[in-house]
């Protein structure tokens, strides 16, 4: 019974081949779309590293989220895929997360002249980066399954609600950044149309990859687990 | 409710009676501060300047030391699963530990106000801040403390994975109240150093609350 139910989920479907191989053309798409668009009136060229990075963090955050639903999902139902799943979002979003800070700074150093700057969202990321190195840590000390499982649900409900208290405490500490190109609070765009929409494109591009590479991870997952349980 | 206080009581006679787990930790503190004390140089400004982090800092190292008590002797002494089969719901058992840790937390931060006072020559002419200050952050360090010391309690290597997860967690917490404590050495008014303390105030509620929540769930098995 067991076994055929993770069987099911074991099996690479057409979705997330569908999906994958999307992603993989879109994020093509998106980097041709970038590279011809105009450069920007103040930083030339050096902007268009803004095309990576902003899908990139974004994506971090994305998989924060993602890996909450999951874990508290886990912990409510009970369910290994979705602390399987949780783990996925999290492992995927720990290298978008590095490719998002390792952009930021090489952005970082020819407009602010340095590559690290104490700022909010980059410190912010840093941390949550901690945070999930953390996680993947206690993933691999704990050897039972279920236990497993329980700690790294607690470990990302308590890491993920750390992201908005960190932002914050960082934010009043110190301030140096790039405006956000769409304010989420009050919904404002603050960039040209001919960046929007690579931008966009690439975001929608990154986000398939995401989707695809965490069902990927997942089925992966399922398959180990099916191999320990025979 | 009572069981709380009696679960916090025993660690507490227990942990004083035992004594080497405060004392090391306080003498571990001592040695730091004076070690750090020679680092930042023996200039009174210099020094004046550094204490607040100083302060903070220490405590946080003394808060990974201490936190692995809540969970040690009930491990080593087997009684974790006489606890875990009292009957009723297990939050308790987080918040008598989480009293216990605030306790023993509170009383390292004393001792390391008083030193800190004395090396680093921090002012502490208005010490009812300085007292808030310690209670807020010490009850949010050790809300997350307590409850990663419980999820790992049974686990080998978990004097090297406490750390890890817990510094990056109380990142706010040690910012915030290095912050206040900063602001008041140099006399700036307490109303414009406010803020940091609703952020301390915010953070303890919100973890509390949702350790509270989620430990019953980590402690089974």
């Amino acid at each position: 019974m067991q076994l055929a139910s993770s069987n099911q989920t074991s099996r690479l479907d057409g979705l997330t081949l569908g999906i994958l191989s999307l992603g993989v053309v879109g994020a093509g798409v998106g980097f041709f779309m970038a590279m011809t668009a105009p450069p920007d009136q103040s930083q030339g060229f050096v902007a268009r590293i803004f095309h990576l990075h902003v899908p990139m963090a974004w994506m971090a955050y994305l998989a924060s989220f993602a890996a909450l639903g999951y874990s508290v999902a886990y912990l409510v139902r009970r369910k290994p895929h979705h602390d399987r799943v949780a783990a996925a979002t999290v492992e995927v979003g720990l290298i978008f997360m590095a490719l998002a800070l390792l952009t930021g700074m090489l952005w970082a150093r020819p407009t602010w002249g340095v590559y690290w700057d104490w700022e909010p969202r980059l410190t912010t990321t840093a941390i949550l980066f901690a945070i999930y190195v953390g996680y993947v840590v206690v993933r691999g000390a704990i050897e039972d399954p279920e236990l497993r499982a329980k700690a790294a649900a607690g470990v990302a409900i308590l890491g993920s609600i750390n992201v908005p208290i960190s932002y914050m405490s960082v934010r009043w500490w110190r301030s140096l950044h790039q405006t956000q190109s769409i304010d989420l609070t009050t919904g404002k765009i603050n960039v040209d149309a001919a960046i929007l929409i690579p931008m966009l494109v690439n975001l929608a591009a990154f986000t398939l990859l995401f989707i695809g590479l965490v069902r990927l991870r997942s089925i992966i997952a399922a398959r180990e687990a099916a191999r320990e349980e025979v | 409710m009572q069981r709380i206080f009696w679960l916090a009581w025993r660690d507490l006679i227990l942990e004083f009676r035992g004594r080497t787990g405060i004392l090391s930790a306080v003498f571990f503190l001592a040695v730091m501060l004076f070690i750090l004390a020679m680092a930042f140089g023996p200039n009174p400004q210099d020094l004046q300047k550094a204490a607040p982090g100083v302060l903070w800092v220490a405590l946080a190292f003394a808060g990974s030391l201490l936190a692995g008590r809540a969970f040690g002797l009930e491990v080593e002494d087997g009684t974790l699963d006489d606890l875990l089969l009292t009957p009723g719901s297990r939050e308790w058992i987080y918040f008598g530990k989480l009293l216990f840790q605030f306790a023993l937390l509170l009383v390292v931060g004393l001792a390391l106000l008083f030193l800190t006072a004395g090396l680093f020559y921090l002012p502490v002419q208005n010490a009812g801040w300085y007292l808030l200050v310690l209670l807020l952050g010490s009850l949010g360090y050790a809300a997350i403390s307590t409850f990663y010391a419980g999820m790992l309690a049974r686990l080998r290597g978990r004097e090297v994975l406490l750390p890890l997860l817990l510094f990056p967690l109380v990142i706010p917490v040690v910012l915030a109240a290095v912050r206040f404590t900063q602001g008041l050495a140099e006399g700036v008014p307490v109303a414009e150093l406010s803020d940091w303390l609703r952020l301390l105030l915010v953070f303890d509620i919100i973890y509390v609350t949702v350790c509270a929540m989620v430990f019953p769930y980590m402690l089974e098995g």
